[in-house]
């Protein structure tokens, strides 16, 4: 955009007298150097004597949207447009505000006018490309690249960039062409030119591709010669790839033998050497399995110390085999002290028999170790046996018991492992004590504040707690001084750990907007990492990364297939359709006691405070040319969000990159049919439904949904796939009861049952032996958990309105003794842990206005021995 | 902890793996694992001035945790007190305990070696502000023994028998323990 001529045959109301063509040179300058403030002053003196001047008008615009005055600079560029249309500068500028603004496909239009008046602007072409390429749009991209490459034939980056755009476009035979060609053309490169490197590798990569191996081979063979190529272990690992494929086994094994020597950990190389021996290790075959494990066994005798052919071994072998080497395994790494070792191995677990068997092993180190007194092993050995049963005892319900009291054995011998106490505090959550879990991370982290690991688990376990204000505290113990909250500066950080684990507390303390708020500033992490992408187009082509380029273009095209999007995304569609189902909840007190709600009072005049004092601080730097004041969330407390008209067309926006990415899990099926049934779009709701069966044929979920479905749902008879959910011949009582006979001891079905009968009955149909049938789950026989008993609770207190809600988390409480959940606030005193109630005594919170740094300083002053939360 | 350092003898054969003791300077945010030691170690509470004088940045060689296998397993702290003559003082030894599961692994010796060795090299120049320890002192209750045979083994001496120094622990007499540091040879002549 730099050159703007008087060309002959432009139109009469764009020449500007040579003062003010001057003068726009200059606004052009000062926007490339960014002194918005003096473009703007100096475009407005050329409007003053030119006020339909269309380029100018744009570029006022364009300045105005810089200067975050966005819809001023937008109608402003649309005049510009309007006074000049057949200028590129205008369409340019136009398409840039709509690239600002992430409006790419319009943006990609106006740039496409832009080239109809200035066809070979390199910068307009450039851009364009970019955007085809943020698009996806790769036909079009390829023909961008073509002009490009015809403009700038001597530059090495028009050819890379013109290849990536035809392998894209899936023309691999155009791309390798171009590789040829500029290969051809080039001459006098120094040997180990990284950029030259990095073409060829690109090159050989996309001969391997197209399954022209031996060229592929050819042309990595001379370029290694000929001493072109850098990288050298990519070398290695493309030979002996190619060399599989070309079916040159012995060949390849060699090469894979040596990469296994320079790195014994990477699996890939083992991988690849099994595969020269047709052998697949994910293969369940017992024959396969046999042979793989000879060739591990060889590399495990013959690198002692490599952990890997080991561990793979762990997972192939069984019986007399598995126990000789897993015992060897489990003996190194306690002696070791290895604390990871078995988070390394409860992947075994999936195998009960392994799982006894480690646990036999296990024991018997540790009788070992008891008996043998001052033996010559170290007493570490011995915490770090005790520290790996605790874990393990913990990873089952039924043993979590055993695993807490030997975990009070291993600290009676060594309180200051702060591994311990997490290991306590895990076990504790898994019972249903978050409390409890809470306060002993708070043992463990107070024995080292300096431990980031520690601090974070520490502020995770008080959000888990419901102490919030003191979670996000501590973790202010660690962000940046100056940021006006932890929070914004986790935000800022794009730590998705914080915005899920404080959402979904806001969401347990029924603040649906914060818990809202919280999400959405995920799903906006989300598109900014998307946005992102925009800028590595031609960084990437600059710095001839191609490979890892179009790896990265693969995981930008799956990026919500990230565990943290499909989280937050079914946490906002559930509160969603809340919100729906109960629009009085859309108010932002709904739901709160009157405490909670002077509370937030008071938080939100604290917060008010806070951010004027920010403004304070901030004021005088505002003064510099460039600088621009930060845009303000105009919605900090999720309000508009939680105010939202159309809740579920909202939550079917955020399900719908799920369908497409996670269609492997079942929620995403589940509460895309919740959202489509309120909908009423049934078909959806019926396709849903079946994705969900066809991954959990005999779920609970689904159950109650079939019902549902067939209750509410009113299909076409025609087209009615419903049968297919119920057999035709059965009535839905029938089939309620039959689904309910199957699974009669399991928990989560018997709720899904009583949920059945009240669909079938009406919202008005007698309770009596629905309650009956959730009473159930306090029966012995049937196999029940905290979370299904916590939901089972919520049944009967929100959908039934029962009168025994009482009796039953009297009947909880009395069968989970070690879970506080089911505790009655008031009466039960061991529900105010002693550490709960220094920390979040509200006597303090009210009075006191020390800061938490004087807080934490208390804590450690009255401490550890006063109040021995390991002992409550 | 996997670049825990293996003995490999001569031979090339593995032999059993030699704990590691390290001690470390305790500050403020370590302070809560030097609670949590003391509470275990000793019968006495200490008070919440003698944790702020342990950080102090003059104290830091002489008041250590102690890890084993990288585990913090003992604490020692001690005081500097005013010597008899300017540009000398004192070393007062408050507390030097170990967890009851990891005594004899000579990780007491270790540690009281390395306050010997810290109080032993003096400061560059020695003055009234830089003084210079000429001694080594501490009490121990009569009825340890141990403790006794411990201190004496590294060079202490018992000095005299304090009589009704503890006031709310039985026995309540202590031996008084002292161990002169020599001092620095006079520098080479050129």
């Amino acid at each position: 955009m730099s050159k703007v001529v008087g060309l002959p045959g432009v139109p009469k109301n764009r020449i500007l007298a040579s003062k003010e063509a001057a003068l726009f040179r200059t606004v052009l300058q000062l926007y490339e150097t960014r002194q918005w403030k003096r473009g703007l002053k100096t475009a407005d003196q050329i409007l003053k004597k030119n006020p339909d001047h269309g380029e100018t008008l744009s570029m006022r615009g364009l300045i105005l949207t810089n200067l975050n005055r966005k819809e001023e600079g937008q109608e402003c560029v649309k005049k510009g447009v309007r006074m000049d249309l057949t200028s590129h500068i205008c369409w340019h500028v136009f398409g840039l505000v709509h690239k600002a603004d992430r409006n790419y496909e319009e943006a990609l239009k106006c740039y496409t006018q832009a080239l109809k008046f200035e066809k070979d602007n390199l910068n307009i072409l450039r851009d364009a490309a970019h955007l085809q390429m943020q698009l996806r749009h790769f036909d079009q991209l390829v023909e961008t690249r073509q002009i490009l490459l015809k403009n700038r034939v001597n530059v090495r980056q028009s050819w890379a960039a013109m290849a990536i755009a035809y392998h894209l476009n899936g023309q691999l035979e155009s791309a390798t062409k171009v590789l040829e060609l500029y290969e051809r053309t080039v001459k006098d490169i120094p040997p180990y030119d990284p950029e030259h490197s990095e073409f060829l590798l690109y090159h050989i990569a996309i001969l391997e591709e197209m399954g022209s191996h031996s060229e592929a081979l050819n042309l990595l063979d001379v370029s290694a010669k000929s001493r072109s190529i850098t990288d050298r272990s990519m070398i290695s690992i493309f030979r002996a790839r190619l060399l599989h494929k070309l079916e040159r086994s012995e060949e390849a094994r060699e090469v894979w033998v040596s990469l296994i020597e320079a790195n014994t950990e990477c699996y890939d190389h083992y991988k690849g050497y099994l595969s020269t021996q047709s052998l697949d290790l994910d293969s369940q075959d017992s024959e396969t399995r046999k042979l793989s494990m000879v060739t591990l066994r060889r590399f495990a005798e013959q690198y002692p110390k490599a952990v890997a052919p080991r561990r793979i071994l762990l997972e192939l072998s069984a019986g007399d085999e598995f126990k000789e080497i897993v015992e060897h395994y489990l003996l190194h790494g306690i002696t070791r002290g290895i604390p990871s070792l078995f988070a390394d191995i409860k992947d075994l677990y999936v195998s009960p028999e392994k799982r006894e068997v480690i646990q036999d092993i296990v024991e018997g180190i540790r009788t070992k170790l008891e008996k043998g007194g001052t033996s010559s092993e170290p007493p570490t050995t011995y915490i770090w046996t005790m520290y790996f049963l605790v874990q393990h005892y913990s990873s089952m319900p039924s043993t979590i018991p055993h695993a807490l009291s030997l975990v009070d054995e291993a600290i009676a011998h060594t309180p200051t492992l702060p591994e311990l106490y997490v290991a306590k505090a895990r076990a504790l959550k898994r019972t249903g004590d978050p409390l409890g879990a809470s306060a002993t991370m708070g043992a463990a982290w107070r024995l080292d504040l300096q431990d980031r690991f520690l601090n974070t688990k520490y502020a995770k376990y008080l959000l888990r707690a419901g102490f919030i204000e003191e979670g996000n505290k501590t973790l202010g113990l660690f962000t940046k001084k100056g940021a006006s909250s932890p929070g914004a500066d986790l935000e800022d950080m794009q730590s998705f750990f914080y915005m899920l684990e404080e959402g979904d507390a806001q969401n347990r303390a029924g603040r649906l907007n914060l818990a809202l708020k919280r999400y959405h500033t995920a799903f906006k992490t989300f598109d900014d990492v998307e946005d992102d992408q925009y800028d590595f187009h031609s960084y990437a082509v600059r710095k001839y990364t191609f490979r890892t380029y179009l790896q990265f273009i693969k995981v930008e095209d799956r990026l919500r297939s990230h565990p943290a999007y499909a989280h937050a995304a079914l946490a906002a569609s559930k509160i969603y359709i809340r919100l729906f189902d109960s629009p009085k909840l859309a108010s932002p007190t709904a739901g709160l006691t009157d405490a909670q709600k002077k509370a937030a009072k008071k938080a939100k005049k604290a917060e008010l405070k806070q951010q004027e004092d920010a403004k304070k601080a901030s004021q005088p730097a505002a003064t510099d040319d460039s600088e621009v004041a930060a845009i303000k969330d105009d919605d900090p407390e999720g309000l508009k969000l939680l105010a939202a008209p159309d809740p579920l067309d909202r939550a079917a926006k955020l399900l719908s990159p799920l369908q497409q990415l996670r269609p492997e899990l079942l929620d995403t099926w589940l509460v895309s049919y919740d959202v489509a049934i309120r909908r009423k779009r049934y078909l959806q709701a019926l396709k849903a439904l079946n994705h969900a069966k066809s991954i959990d044929k005999n779920g609970a979920e689904v159950h109650s949904r079939v019902i549902e479905l067939k209750t509410k749902g009113t299909l076409p008879p025609s087209s009615n796939p419903a049968s297919q959910l119920i057999p035709a011949d059965q009535s839905l009582e029938a089939f309620n009861s039959a689904f309910l006979q199957r699974h009669s001891t399991s928990a989560p079905h018997i709720v899904a049952a009583a949920r059945g009968m009240v669909y079938i009955r009406g919202a008005d149909g007698p309770r009596a032996d629905v309650e009956d049938l959730v009473f159930q789950l306090t029966r012995e026989e049937v196999e029940a958990d905290v979370p299904t008993s916590l939901q089972a609770l919520s049944f009967l207190r929100d959908t039934l309105r029962s009168s025994r809600v009482e009796e039953f988390r009297v009947a909880c409480d009395a069968r989970f003794p070690l879970a506080t959940v089911f505790k009655d606030e008031k009466s039960s005193p061991r529900f105010m842990h002693p550490e709960c109630s220094i920390l979040f005594n509200p006597v303090r919170t009210a009075t006191s206005q020390r800061s938490w740094r004087c807080d934490v300083d208390t804590f450690i002053a009255t401490g550890v021995e006063e109040f021995p939360c390991i002992l409550y | 902890m996997s670049g825990t350092p293996t003995t490999v003898s001569p031979s090339g054969t593995k032999t059993a793996l030699v704990p590691r003791i390290t001690t470390s300077a305790i500050t403020i945010n370590n302070l809560g694992t030097v609670r949590k030691l003391n509470s275990v170690i000793f019968p006495v509470k200490y008070s919440d001035s003698f944790y702020k004088s342990i950080v102090q940045p003059e104290v830091e060689d002489y008041c250590r945790l102690i890890y084993f296998n990288d585990i913090p397993v003992g604490t020692t702290c001690s005081r500097i007190e005013k010597g008899s003559k300017e540009g000398e003082s004192k070393l007062y030894m408050m507390t030097m305990g170990v967890l009851a599961p990891y005594r004899n692994f000579s990780i007491g010796t270790a540690a009281l070696d390395e306050i010997i060795l810290a109080a032993s090299t003096p400061p560059p120049t020695i003055d009234a502000k830089h003084p210079r320890i000429t001694h080594i002192y501490l009490h121990v209750q009569t009825s340890n023994t141990d403790a006794r045979r411990f201190y004496e083994k590294c060079g202490f001496k018992v000095v005299s028998e304090v009589q009704e120094y503890y006031k709310r622990l039985e026995p309540r007499n202590a031996w008084l323990l002292e161990k002169e540091i020599a001092p620095p040879p006079p520098p080479d002549q050129p």
